[in-house]
């Protein structure tokens, strides 16, 4: 088994990831799909690294997904409320 | 050694599929509960990798906290504002076309990987050695980490506890 096949696990899935951001229009299931393309990364950075400096970048990385995830569902709450729609498309203004 | 090649190949698969299966899943809480099959997937790809603490850290935090937060946040809004119908079939192709363009670009750029061959076996990462690794090597970066994720828990208070009217 070659490096290159843990990386191709990893890039397929950052890039179903990345397709599923860019074709779904839900904001819910957008911050879902961010959080695959980190997870993503997150095995890259695993399977291809040295084990421990891998390992301990990766524990961090886990930290900003929970402190992203946090901020993310806040912010959509906070829009679902103002802007009575989930739906990208539908909240064209910056300042709600 | 095959049984782990063959364990990463399927975890790996499963994953995929999973996050396959996300994209064309309309409702959004089986949307959620595929996502969680995702999650678990590469909770089983790293211990494969052994990093047993990594996938436990994976179940916790991303299928357990992350996973919960995402529930709530569809719970508490009406069903009404999520389920719209799908995007145009132009958006959704170029999407895909971008996505695919995204991968061969990576795969062409990790060619020189090829030439490295591993030969995964199960191993017992120490934990130890992460802690060492964490509070020694690393201890500025984790400081700062823990300012981000304070930076974090405020706005995120901030942000909820803020009723603007339309």
């Amino acid at each position: 088994m070659s490096s290159y096949s843990l990386a191709a696990i990893s890039f397929v899935l950052f890039s179903l990831a990345a397709a599923g951001f860019l074709t779904c229009g839900s904001l819910v299931r957008m911050l879902m799909f961010l959080e695959l393309m980190l997870n993503a990364a997150n095995i890259a950075l695993v399977a291809l690294g040295p084990e421990t400096v891998s390992q301990a970048y990766a524990v961090m990385l886990f930290a900003i997904a929970a402190a992203e995830a946090g901020v993310g569902l806040a912010l959509l709450i906070t829009l679902a409320s103002v802007f009575k729609t989930l739906e990208a498309e539908n909240i064209r203004e910056l300042k709600g | 050694m095959i049984i782990i090649t063959a364990a990463i190949y399927v975890f790996g698969g499963l994953a995929a599929l999973a996050t396959l299966l996300m994209i064309f899943q309309r409702d959004p809480v089986k949307a959620a509960m595929l996502m969680l099959g995702a999650l678990l997937s590469t909770a089983g790809l790293y211990l494969a990798l052994s990093a047993q603490l990594l996938a436990v850290l994976q179940i916790i935090l991303y299928a357990g906290a992350i996973m919960t937060l995402f529930i709530v946040a569809l719970t508490a809004t009406p069903a009404a504002w999520r389920d719209k119908p799908a995007r145009g079939s132009f958006a959704k192709v170029l999407g895909l076309a971008v996505a695919a363009v995204i991968l061969t670009e990576l795969l062409k750029v990790s060619g020189a990987l090829k030439a490295i061959i591993v030969s995964p076996e199960f191993t017992e990462t120490g934990t130890l050695d992460l802690a060492m690794a964490l509070f020694g090597r690393f201890a500025f970066q984790f400081e700062l980490l823990s300012l981000v994720i304070l930076a974090a828990i405020v706005a995120a208070v901030a942000l909820a506890s803020k009723r603007r009217p339309a």
